[in-house]
């Protein structure tokens, strides 16, 4: 079985050879980039290069999934913020949102524009799916990723304010999500229509250390419901930080599967959730995969398997200065160890 | 001068109010705290900051969330706008200045805002860069204002890997500065190999250390208190 049949037959629930190693969030490298003679600012408005650069840690280190986009902006960005690239910077600087659309509270009654699927870099990032498909789509699955709806919102209006109206102003908060979870759907509609295996929904912002779970319950959960409901694909909800508290309600949501970074305990989590539960997880992507040595590398994806993940995923977007001796250590440990009972 | 009985009522009016998250008590606090005569400094510490206090504890034991300790921050500088005007410099032996900001590639500034509080609190004067700020403008501000602490903030790993660089850039122009990292990914690790003097992972995190350090300033002016 090949690495797509894998991870196909994982989100189907069927039986596998062993533990995949795969992520839905970024994963692309600097021995990629440089390999490519890219520049990092260059590819995130670039089809071709975007896809070839989603490719490469596939191609060089056997990851077993390619993913695009690679920054987190495409949404914010399609509804009308301004967005930073740092075209001048010497190293790498991820896209960040220069100019938020709601300023103040009395702001919050905004609008999609009609053609949310023409605007920004949506079309963009659905060309690179495409040349991605058509590169390595038999080979690996081919996945993209959306912001969860509390995290987008986050991004079109200052989330000091976002977080204080969140206990304030339940009603005009919930409203703003339940829009926010229109776009996401309409994005990620695109991403299906444009081929994907599967798709993430990252609501990294409504994690346990910023909202409690009973915030989440109430005013999160709805709107990831209403998403998850509309995708057609294989889906994964990830949240970072503090989760143990809200797996439950993370499923409720309704995915294939969840995503959990480091400070989840996943034994915990395997034990609340059942052994059919799809929990992907739970590396540190930077103080193991990057800044760790390779003991420390292969070590920790024992310890991931042994507590009982259903694919060896990271906390988070692979740090692109990630040393290619610990990529091929990860890879290298979990197909000699991954498919231990 | 108020007797200590009346004293310590307006400072637990504040305290709650911080506590509460009520502006409208704090400042009402902070007035009868003026007008009754008591030292400013007195009533931020013993009122304002001993609620935060009492938060950082509720943060902890997860019976608050970040979005009651923003509103609970709005609280405090309620009272201390009221208050600072009204302060005497504290005399504690050090200058008291300090560059903040979020590093270049991350627009995350909330835990910077709490520690921020927290030097406000204490009478630094804070240099605020904001949010996304090219890391050599933190060594440029550092060296323009001579500031004895520099604290640098980032929420994701993505933008966090530009530390080590502003860090070494100060240390080799001024190794006496002593630099603060805070967010979610760091660690005493990497400060320790990035040669950081303290790190804080959280808001909670970065509150409490802030507090640590605002309390043991506290503690520096009772005991020249209690030496007088």
């Amino acid at each position: 079985m090949n690495s797509r049949e894998r991870v196909l037959d994982l989100f189907k629930g069927k039986p596998i050879d062993r533990v995949p190693c795969f992520s839905g969030m970024g994963n692309i490298t600097e021995e990629g980039i440089n390999k490519l003679g890219y520049k990092f600012a260059a590819i995130h408005s670039d089809a071709k290069m975007l896809a070839d650069t989603a490719a490469s840690t596939y191609k060089l280190f056997g990851f077993e999934s390619g993913v695009v986009p690679v920054d987190l902006c495409v949404e914010a960005e399609a509804m009308g913020c301004a967005i930073n690239v740092y075209p001048h910077a010497e190293g790498i600087l991820y896209p960040t949102i220069k100019e938020k659309l709601i300023h103040k509270e009395d702001e919050m009654d905004i609008t999609l524009p009609s053609d949310l699927a023409s605007k920004g870099r949506v079309k963009l990032i659905c060309d690179a799916i495409k040349l991605l498909k058509a590169d390595i789509g038999n080979d690996v699955v081919v996945g993209s990723y959306v912001l969860g709806p509390f995290t987008l919102a986050g991004q079109v209006m200052e989330l000091n304010d976002l977080l204080k109206l969140s206990f304030k102003k339940v009603d005009k908060v919930a409203k703003l999500l339940d829009l926010m979870a229109d776009a996401i759907i309409i994005v990620a509609k695109e991403y299906e229509k444009a081929g994907v295996d599967f798709i993430t929904v990252r609501e990294m912002g409504a994690t346990s250390d910023v909202l409690s779970p009973r915030v989440f319950k109430n005013l999160i959960l709805p709107p990831l419901q209403k998403i998850l409901k509309e995708l057609t694909a294989s889906s994964v909800l990830h949240i970072c930080g503090k989760t143990n508290d809200i797996v439950t309600f993370m499923m409720e949501a309704g995915p294939s599967a969840i995503s959990v970074e480091q400070k989840n305990d996943v034994a915990e989590t395997r034990k609340k959730l059942g052994k059919d539960a799809l929990i992907f997880g739970n590396y540190d992507p930077y103080n193991v995969l990057v800044s760790g040595d390779e003991n420390l590398v292969r070590s920790t994806m024992r310890q991931c398997i042994d507590n009982g993940v259903s694919a060896v995923w990271p906390g988070c977007d692979i740090w692109p200065t990630v040393p290619p001796q610990n990529m091929r250590a990860m890879m290298d440990e979990i197909k000699n160890y991954g498919g231990k009972e | 001068m108020a007797d200590d009985a009346k004293k310590q009522e307006i400072f637990d009016k504040m305290k709650n109010g911080v506590i509460q998250y009520d502006e409208d008590a704090c400042k009402e606090g902070a007035q009868e705290a003026l007008d009754a005569g008591l030292d400013a400094n007195e009533a931020i510490f013993d009122g304002l900051v001993a609620g935060m206090e009492e938060v950082g504890r509720l943060f902890e034991a997860q019976e608050y969330f970040v979005p009651e300790i923003l509103m609970c921050a709005d609280a405090l500088y309620a009272g201390l706008d009221i208050l600072k005007p009204h302060c005497k410099q504290m005399d504690i032996g050090v200058k008291g200045s300090v560059v903040i900001g979020t590093v270049e590639g991350d627009v995350h500034d909330i835990g910077k805002n709490l520690v921020k509080m927290m030097f406000d609190v204490a009478g630094f004067t804070v240099y605020d860069l904001g949010r996304d700020v090219p890391l050599d403008q933190f060594v440029e501000e550092q060296l323009k204002t001579d500031s004895e602490l520099v604290c640098l903030s980032a929420m994701m790993t993505t933008s966090m890997v530009g530390m080590p660089k502003v860090i070494e850039k100060i240390k080799a122009k001024n190794p006496n500065c002593m630099i603060m990292i805070g967010g979610a990914p760091t660690s005493q690790e990497l400060a320790d190999k990035w040669g950081a003097d303290g790190y804080a992972t959280d808001a909670s995190n970065a509150l409490k250390e802030a507090i640590k350090m605002v309390s043991f300033l506290k503690k520096l002016r009772d005991e020249k208190l209690a030496k007088k």
